[in-house]
């Protein structure tokens, strides 16, 4: 909202400057902008918040300024002299669409001179930005910058049939307003129309039929409320914002129609001449008197922890504008001015003491009670994982929840449902929900490529989305996506470090097949057969369709099952002071024998003084051992708490384990 | 064998190896001679000390002698001769090691700066007393509007300023149905589905992404991180509200500050402001934060006359910006590592 100072100390005397006036409005609810000069006039710009309505127009702001600085508000009181004719003979009003306007209302003048504004108009205009066109326009347009109250000067000889219907627009209705643009309508927004026409788009925009011309003698002018719904619908749809729509939006001074035609009506008298005929012709309800508020002295404090004063409170409330009265010890009974409809309730009216004693009233160093608050064990799960991964030198990046358009044909690991989508574009190109993290970790990989940054190896935390049950809202997963160079005994070991540091968690590894991951490469793991995770390496497919020129591996964790995991507190074990003894071990076993079980038979069979089972290689030697058989090396390391174990028993634990092997996977040991 | 050629064989040995040790110019040579000389199994030395078995019985006792201060002699040479190549290498050429060398660099990864600044909020509004929580990123009309007391005729509905969900590969017609899903585009819906299944008190903080449809440039991305924060008892007040603003803002900033408020509007609360804090010279803008509005309260069941209590929001891109120097929010979301390891 653009104020001319100038204009704004015709109803206040402003005893600030600008500049602390500026401050002053800040402070109080109408955040200053800026202020520039145009021409000689100064010129603040004030923010006006989509509940203030009352504050678009010079009247509000200088209600504001005059309850602020405890000035006399000084507004004009027009009284048009009116001739014998009656408009009602002249024009008629039906408002059939009362849901769109609840009020419709015309003045009829004769015989006015159209022409030029005189200067003091035009500058005004100016100052707030408005160009001049004519003097009939010009005054429609001051009172709209005077009191927030649009209005529309109609050339009374376009109007046919000497009626003015209100109703809705018919569906696809053709209308040409005053820009020369043809809009196409419907149903939902307000027509204001003669008897065979759409004259006006109600609330948005005149008609280019019945606009004020060089010719125009006599003059319908109208002032009309309308729901500030129908017009920002119309307005949305036609993008159509002009200042009558901005201000219908937010509600003018419903009681305030009458006062604006007569000031519009006055002013076009004076500058314009003409004659105005007797009496307003109108229909549709007069604006509900706003409900009495009830204000508790009591609820000052207890919401904004100041006390204020009773006599405060009254003063401010009743400079406002509200009709105050005692109610009790304590207690008000406030009805709130018409303009301000924003009032409503108690709080409403706290905040307006709240913001006119001033809240730099209000201390910022009040006790405040002591509360506890633990981290999450997700915080805790995802600090520690964080830690893994920057240690292992892979970086944490940030990547849009949306796929490119194309991306989201390469699947998923978690889900074989559909993609949802967006219905605008989240970004260019990019509207589908993302079922994985890690091609966006393959498209920042690339995004480093050519920079010339090779092998980015990065990781990120973020949601998954996937379609829920009907009716339901969709089922989201977080997870923990990484991608590293294409070294899938490297990934793994990252993964299985993070799960070490999590929580010494033990899970079951088993192949997986997936497009996005190359043949025999891919694994699943799981915790008591729920899916923790997946990694292997990056199909070639996929690898060329994010046009990657190197090989990648990836993974992506369930964040939420491995926080189930989390060992908040870690435990220490008993150390040993003993000294431990290994034993290698090379097993020929058939190709389908797999390390888990090799493994898992000597913790098994072991005995106590086990201590781990330590993987070294696998070997193949057809010619030795025949096909389909390879070697599996490990080493065994016994320790014991209590003594320094014997030869003797150790090689007891070795047998026991070579016979069961022996048995059950038939491995055989090799000296 | 008699004793004197025993001797004999003991100084010839001792003065080969104390030349040998003394030749090695370096440590894998050193070595080689340490295994001929003094090498467990084969060494001279021991085959040496084989001999003294075929001594005559009353001159082994001398032999035996003999043989120690040979090994003796023999160990210090080669104790000579390592700390010649070890440490004492350095002085033989001081200016063979450049101190000015780099040493070899070790790739520590970086955590996101965005990721660094929400730790930091999460751990200052912790020692305040608020606990994180999080919730759904795809939202309900009720959550993410009406509970919050966004009517539909509010402009914040409009599917234009939203990224309603598509059903079924079709547009959202009708935004206000309750069946509409939408990307939250505030982290307050949050709050609300904590109030719904809470009885007060309150005390809460929910971080997350949330998603408005602001074209990309310098200072906007359709999706942007949030906190807010939520306290609801039975005596909160804005004096409160203020006096917690100014505890994580000094926490925040690391010396005291000051809060101010600005009246402003959000349906969600009533009074509303803009607090902005004293910093370096100038106000800087801080966030949204009001009083929770009673019809918030009431919407999640609690009843305002017996609770009242505060909220407030703040952008995290527009923090972590501003105390990283950052200029250009797309520089957060791009993953250059050339940008993230600076932080």
């Amino acid at each position: 909202m653009l104020v001319c100072w100038e204009w704004l100390n015709e109803y206040v005397e402003i005893t600030e400057t600008p500049d602390d006036m500026a401050l002053k409005f800040a402070m109080s609810g109408l955040n200053h902008e800026e202020t520039t000069q145009v021409g000689s006039d100064t010129v603040i710009d004030l923010e006006v918040t989509s509940n203030r309505g009352d504050c678009l127009g010079h009247i509000g702001v200088a209600r504001e300024a005059s309850v602020l600085l405890r000035q006399p508000l000084k507004l004009p009181a027009p009284s048009p002299a009116e001739s014998a004719s009656a408009a009602s003979a002249s024009i008629e009003v039906d408002n059939q669409f009362t849901e769109g306007c609840p009020e419709y209302t015309a003045r009829i003048i004769r015989g006015v001179k159209i022409g030029p504004s005189p200067d003091w108009l035009v500058r005004r205009l100016k100052s707030v930005g408005i160009e001049p066109v004519s003097n009939v326009v010009d005054i429609t347009n001051y009172v709209l910058m005077e009191c927030g109250q649009p209005m529309h000067a109609f050339d009374l000889s376009q109007i046919r049939g000497n009626k003015i219907i209100v109703r809705a627009a018919e569906d696809k209705e053709q209308f040409e307003a005053i820009d020369h643009k043809t809009y196409e309508l419907d149903s939902q927004m307000v027509v204001i129309a003669d008897a065979e026409r759409a004259v006006a788009l109600g609330g948005v925009m005149g008609g280019v039929d019945s606009e004020i011309s060089e010719t125009t003698t006599d003059l319908l002018i109208e002032a009309a409320r309308f729901t500030p719904l129908a017009v920002r619908r119309a307005a949305r749809k036609l993008k159509l914002h002009s200042p009558s729509s901005y201000r219908f939006e937010r509600t003018p001074d419903p009681a305030g129609l009458d006062w604006a035609s007569r000031r519009c009506c006055q002013l076009i008298l004076e500058l314009c001449g003409g004659e105005l005929e007797q009496g307003v012709v109108s229909d549709g309800a007069k604006a509900q008197t706003p409900e009495e508020i009830t204000f508790r002295l009591n609820q000052v404090e207890r919401v904004l922890g100041i006390e204020i004063p009773m006599a405060d409170n009254k003063r401010i409330l009743a400079d406002l504008g509200c009709a105050v009265s005692d109610a009790g010890e304590g207690v008000l009974s406030v009805s709130p001015p018409s303009w301000r409809t924003d009032l409503t309730r108690e709080c409403d009216l706290l905040e307006e003491v709240a913001r006119m004693y001033g809240y730099e009233e209000i201390p910022e160093n009040v006790a405040v009670p002591i509360g506890v608050a633990a981290p999450r064990p997700k915080d805790v799960t995802m600090r520690r994982a964080r830690l893994s991964l920057s240690a292992f030198g892979v970086d944490e990046a940030m990547t849009p929840s949306v796929v490119k358009d194309g991306q989201e044909k390469l699947g998923s690991l978690w889900s074989t449902g559909e993609p949802l989508s967006v219905d605008t574009p989240l970004l260019k190109g990019a509207k589908s929900l993302r079922r994985s993290v890690f091609p966006s970790l393959m498209d920042a990989r690339y995004f480093n490529q050519t920079q010339a940054i090779r092998n980015a190896e990065l990781f990120e935390v973020a949601t998954i989305y996937m379609p829920g049950q009907d009716g339901e809202l969709p089922s989201e997963k977080s997870t923990l996506g990484i991608v590293t160079a294409g070294d899938l005994q490297r990934i793994k070991g990252v993964v299985e470090s993070i799960l070490q540091e999590v929580g010494a968690i033990v899970c079951t590894w088993e192949g997986f097949e997936h497009d996005l991951l190359e043949a025999g490469t891919g694994q699943k793991l799981s915790v008591d057969g729920k899916t923790l995770g997946y990694l292997g390496l990056v199909s070639k497919s996929a690898q060329n369709h994010f046009s990657l020129d190197a090989a990648v591996a990836a993974a992506e964790l369930d964040v939420m099952l491995l926080t189930e995991l989390l060992e908040p507190v870690r435990r220490a074990n008993q150390v040993s002071t003993f000294p431990a003894m290994e034993r290698d071990l090379n097993f020929v076993v058939d190709e389908s024998v797999r390390w888990a079980s090799l493994e898992e038979l000597c913790l098994q069979h072991g005995g106590e003084s086990l201590e781990t089972v330590n993987y070294r290689e696998t070997y193949r030697d057809t010619k030795k051992d025949g096909k389909g058989k390879k070697r599996l090396l490990l080493t065994l390391v016994f320790r014991s708490l209590e003594r320094t174990l014997t030869g003797e028993e150790v090689d007891k634990s070795v047998q026991d384990i070579v016979n069961v092997a022996s048995s059950s996977l038939e491995a055989k040991l090799l000296a | 064998m008699d004793l004197q050629a025993f001797l004999t064989a003991l100084d010839e040995l001792t003065k080969q190896a104390s030349g040998d040790f003394a030749a090695a110019g370096d440590s894998e040579a050193l070595e080689a001679a340490r295994v001929q000389y003094l090498g467990a199994r084969s060494g001279r030395l021991k085959d040496v000390q084989k001999q003294m078995g075929a001594l005559p019985k009353e001159a082994k006792r001398e032999g035996g002698m003999s043989f120690n201060a040979c090994k003796t002699k023999v160990q210090a040479a080669l104790e000579e001769a390592t700390e010649r190549l070890g440490s004492g290498g350095a002085t033989v050429s001081d200016s063979a090691i450049d101190p000015t060398l780099p040493g070899t660099k070790l790739h520590i990864g970086r955590t996101h700066p965005i990721t660094q600044t929400i730790e930091h909020l999460k751990d200052i509004m912790g020692r305040l007393g608020f606990s994180v929580v999080e919730g759904p990123e795809v939202e309900d009309t009720w959550h993410n509007f009406i509970a919050l007391n966004i009517p539909e005729d509010h402009p914040a509905r409009d599917p234009l300023d939203n990224f309603y969900l598509t059903v079924a590969g079709k547009a959202v017609v009708d935004a206000s149905a309750s069946e509409a899903r939408l990307l939250r585009s505030q982290t307050s819906t949050v709050q609300i589905r904590v109030m719904e299944n809470t009885p007060p008190p309150v005390r809460i903080i929910s971080l997350g992404r949330v998603y408005r449809p602001d074209p990309p440039d310098a200072t906007h991305f359709p999706m942007f991180h949030q906190m807010e924060g939520l306290w609801i008892d039975t005596s909160v007040n804005m004096a409160q509200l203020k006096s917690v603003l100014r505890l994580f803002a000094t926490s925040y900033l690391g010396s005291d500050v000051s809060i101010r408020f600005r009246p402003s509007f959000f349906p969600f609360t009533e009074p509303s402001v803009e607090a902005d804090f004293y910093w370096n010279g100038s106000w800087v803008e801080f966030g949204g934060a009001g009083m929770v509005d009673p019809n918030v309260l009431k919407a999640v069941g609690y009843d305002p006359e017996e609770v009242t209590g505060f909220a407030f929001g703040l952008g995290v891109e527009r923090l972590c910006m501003g105390r990283h120097n950052v200029t250009d929010i797309r520089d957060l979301y791009r993953n250059d590592l050339r940008f993230l390891h600076q932080f």
